[in-house]
């Protein structure tokens, strides 16, 4: 199970397991972001590659106007995904 | 422990169960589990999305003793691709370069051991192994 959802201050918070079955409620979501958007993975569990393919295309698309994700509370797992994944270098990462 | 699954996104959370289910009986610590239900999607997912029509099931043995976990996943009447073949990925380039996709057997070829591939009357079989430390 995923969910995805706006917290009191903003923030995009992110629950469950991001994978193949459940990237399309993300992408849906992340699509109608606009600006600088922190996401926070603290009850994230799990992501593979085809979550890392919807983080990648928003920050593409933000970036693009100025902004950018931020991405917080990241668990050991996800942390070695991005890290493999190269993705440190193309987000603002802090762990948990 | 065998089982197979429809060939269908949708059969994922059957297919975590079914690993949590033999990890249970194994002992499997959290740092080799996690790593196993990655592989085990990104390559299921493989197999779906390169053979929509086909009508057979994919076969699935997962095993567990003493913390180390062995995987089997066999793919029926397919053509052969090598998924333990180096992925030639960049994972250096800048965001502008990057395009969503391709890193899948990437992160299977980092973060599983003993990776190997076999194929044999048209059957594609992919075999790893994961322990901690």
């Amino acid at each position: 199970m995923f969910n995805i959802e706006f917290g009191e201050n903003g923030e995009i918070l992110c629950s469950g397991r991001l994978d193949a079955a459940q990237c399309a409620t993300a992408e849906e979501f992340l699509d109608s972001v606009d600006g600088s958007s922190t996401l926070d993975f603290v009850n994230l569990e799990y992501i593979s590659s085809a979550g890392l393919g919807i983080l990648l295309k928003t920050q593409k698309r933000l970036v693009e106007s100025g902004a950018g994700l931020k991405i917080i509370n990241v668990n050991n797992h996800i942390h070695d995904v991005f890290r493999y994944s190269g993705f440190h270098s193309i987000f603002e990462i802090e762990a948990q | 422990m065998q089982r197979k699954f429809t060939r269908s996104f949708d059969a994922l959370g059957d297919i975590y169960q079914f690993a949590e289910d033999v990890f249970a009986s194994g002992n499997v610590e959290d740092a080799v589990r996690f790593p196993i239900q990655l592989a085990l999607e990104e390559l299921y997912v493989n197999m779906v999305k390169y053979y929509p029509d086909n009508d057979n099931d994919i076969l699935l043995d997962v095993s567990a003793s003493d913390g180390k976990v062995t995987v089997t996943m066999t793919d029926f009447d397919v053509d052969p691709f090598d998924v333990s073949a180096p992925r030639n990925i960049d994972t250096d380039l800048p965001l502008d370069s990057r395009v969503p996709g391709g890193l899948g057997l990437h992160l299977v070829q980092q973060m599983v051991d003993n990776l190997e591939y076999k194929y044999h009357d048209r059957q594609s079989t992919v075999r790893f192994t994961k322990e901690s430390g």
